[in-house]
């Protein structure tokens, strides 16, 4: 082999070991950028995943969805512990903390914000708070450098919340192993995920903002039937006086005529007996006065139950009878035989009927040349309804009013709240009935309302 | 005067609170009557003696102010004490102011009621009196012929002899014949008793 042939052995060598290198250089490299690619692909994916979650999920999941993808994050990420704090106005909002085995929880570093003064102020002002390693804080954080290294965090980031609007929190990953680099093309991408985060947060709010007024406006809705129902029975405070004041004067007699008896040297212990007979009739009856008054003024939520609307309507003849007998009202009950269940609120229901009648006394007050005389009728509306009907004898209803009977504060009356019978239409409607008026041929008007039959009574 | 016992009748549509008023009101000693409306009282004969009314105000039907007022145009007399469930101020006013002797307000003591009950008998009693003495003098009066009746008429109104013979177109001698019998008939002494006699009954004097 001459020296030519040793040069070009050499260069022989020379380009494979440097087609070697370079190949293994490339495949390397190759290689290198391929778990790039292919770890970006799945951190894409899991974002994705994540996100499209979070939209989805309902208010009262959200706790549970945040905490998977929390956990989620932390293991792709392969950091130690992670936090996403809701921060409401100072107080602890939604927390989920996830923290690997053997290692502490990071507190809230919004909640914490005595400990993390630089980073809390940060992260309100919607910066990002990353280093690798403690020192790269500049030295204003000396009391965050301390609390960290007392955590023994070496790397962190906190992201804030946000989905335009106000901050809503924060979300912070912690490693406490290793030191680590939170590249921005990565905190790019995180930044991404805390905008879903913070989305769902922020419907999580407005639900539970919406349910807060529904239950609001419900509560409030109770509430003014109650007033409608105490203001009703107010206008028949005086004849409820009266009732209880007849028991009442007739025990305190009938107590003073047994002590006058029995002050005697001979007592007359039968006439005494039945004396005290009485007085405990007499305090059954007052008992029953004030059970019919609390029965109506009852103020516990409305519930559907299975009634007999005959029970209903005779429930509030009971308490108007004697008003009706003092205003000289003959009052006719007459109600159905047979009638099916309608399934609703008693008590609510009572107040229509209830409203209704002092609608009719209302309409008989001032004398018209008729008599006075007040129907409460029940019937079968329908192969699904069932109806109440209160006929009175009075002046009857312009036809031009006849819309705006039912609209709250509408009122002919002197003295009236004009709520009577649109809190009965609002029950009414409400119990899936219809309320209406028209006049008598023979003068009057009668108010009355039908309510579906209870479902599981249908035929 | 005192021939018969003192009645009290008890008007109220509550059968405890009468039941239980009438054993308070007999416990003290008094005959009682009692009635569940004020139309079942209005149709009972009243009392020969002294008596009063018991009346709950809140009725069904006549209320007791209703009794109250019929009993007045009836010029019956009536010695009442109201008992209410419930006494409003000008309720009361228009009782008390109708001649009723109290008005109480349920519920009341037993004593009370009792002492009410006393001081409407003694006024009945009074104006049983008054009664007793106004029918007597209603008798005299319907003894009087129809021109002795207005030559008393007459009379009383202070005028001469010789003016009610012109305003009768009679003579003045048979004024002086009529007016005799009137004074003997009604019993009176002077002509001033006359005229308190005529006051009493309300014998008014008919202007020409």
């Amino acid at each position: 082999m001459g020296p030519t042939s040793a040069v070009v052995a050499i260069v022989v060598i020379l380009v494979e070991t440097s087609l070697v290198v370079w190949l293994l250089f490339h495949r390397a490299r190759g290689g290198r950028a391929q778990r790039l690619l292919e770890g970006r692909l799945r951190f894409e994916a899991l974002l994705a995943e994540l996100s499209a979650k979070l939209i989805h999920v309902d208010a009262g999941d959200l706790d549970a969805a945040l905490e998977g993808a929390l956990q989620q994050m932390i293991a792709f990420l392969g950091v130690d512990r992670g936090n996403l704090d809701e921060y409401v106005a100072a107080a602890s909002g939604i927390r989920v903390s996830y923290a690997g085995p053997g290692i502490a929880e990071l507190p809230s570093i919004l909640l914490a914000h005595e400990q993390f003064p630089w980073t809390a102020a940060t992260v309100r002002g919607g910066g990002v708070v990353r280093f690798s390693r403690a020192a790269e804080l500049p030295a204003e954080a000396k009391t965050d450098r301390e609390s960290y290294a007392r955590l023994g965090t070496r790397s962190h980031l906190s992201i804030p919340l946000r989905a335009g609007g106000p901050m809503l929190g924060v979300l912070s990953f912690d490693s406490v192993r290793d030191d680590r680099t939170w590249p921005d093309e990565l905190v790019d991408r995180l930044r991404l995920l805390s905008e879903a985060f913070a989305s769902a947060l922020e419907r999580k709010r407005m639900e539970l903002s919406l349910a807060e007024r529904l239950r609001e406006t419900a509560r409030l809705r109770h509430e003014l039937t109650h007033i409608g129902r105490v203001s009703a029975l107010g206008e028949l405070t005086a004849s409820l006086a009266h009732e209880l004041n007849q028991p009442l004067t007739a025990i305190l007699n009938n107590a003073q005529v047994a002590q006058r008896f029995l002050g005697t040297d001979v007592p007359n212990l039968p006439e005494v007996r039945e004396i005290l007979n009485d007085i405990v009739a007499d305090d059954r009856r007052a008992t029953e006065v004030i059970r019919r008054l609390r029965g109506l003024l009852r103020k516990d939520p409305p519930e559907q139950v299975p009634l007999d609307i005959n029970d209903v309507v005779s429930a509030v003849a009971d308490v108007i009878r004697h008003d009706m007998g003092v205003r000289n009202v003959p009052m006719t009950l007459q109600p159905a035989s047979g009638l099916p269940m309608v399934r609703g609120d008693r008590v609510q229901l009572q107040q229509v009927v209830l409203n209704m009648v002092l609608n009719g006394l209302e309409a008989m007050r001032e004398p018209n040349g008729r008599d006075p005389a007040l129907v409460i009728r029940t019937s079968r509306a329908g192969p699904s309804s069932v109806s109440v009907a209160v006929e009175d004898s009075g002046t009857g209803v312009e036809m031009r009013d006849i819309d705006r009977l039912f609209e709250s504060l509408y009122t002919t009356k002197v003295d009236g709240l004009g709520m009577g019978l649109a809190i009965a239409r609002a029950i009414v409607d409400a119990h899936g009935g219809r309320l209406q008026a028209s006049n008598n041929a023979a003068g009057g008007a009668t108010f009355e309302f039908t309510l579906p039959v209870d479902v599981e009574q249908r035929s | 005067m005192m021939a018969s016992a003192p009645t009290v009748f008890i008007v109220d549509d509550d059968a405890s609170v009468r039941t239980s008023v009438t054993r308070l009101v007999a416990s003290a000693g008094y005959a009682v009557r009692a009635f569940v409306s004020a139309r079942e009282f209005l149709a009972c004969a009243p009392a020969a003696g002294p008596c009063c009314v018991v009346l709950d105000v809140r009725m069904p039907g006549l209320t007791g102010l209703d009794l109250q007022q019929a009993l007045a145009n009836a010029t019956h007399r009536s010695a009442i004490v109201f008992i209410t469930g419930h006494g409003d101020v000008a309720m009361s006013v228009r009782a008390m102011k109708a001649g009723a002797v109290d008005f109480l307000t349920k519920p009341f003591e037993s004593e009370d009621l009792l002492d009410a009950i006393q001081r409407a008998l003694a006024k009945d009693t009074h104006d049983l009196g008054t009664e007793a003495r106004m029918t007597e003098i209603r008798q005299r009066v319907s003894r009087l012929t129809s021109r002795e009746t207005e030559v008393f008429a007459l009379v009383v109104t202070g005028m001469l002899n010789k003016q009610i013979a012109a305003a009768l177109g009679i003579g003045e001698k048979t004024v002086k014949v009529h007016r005799a019998r009137v004074m003997e008939k009604m019993r009176a002494g002077s002509v001033a008793e006359l005229v308190r006699l005529a006051d009493a009954v309300g014998v008014i004097a008919a202007k020409t």
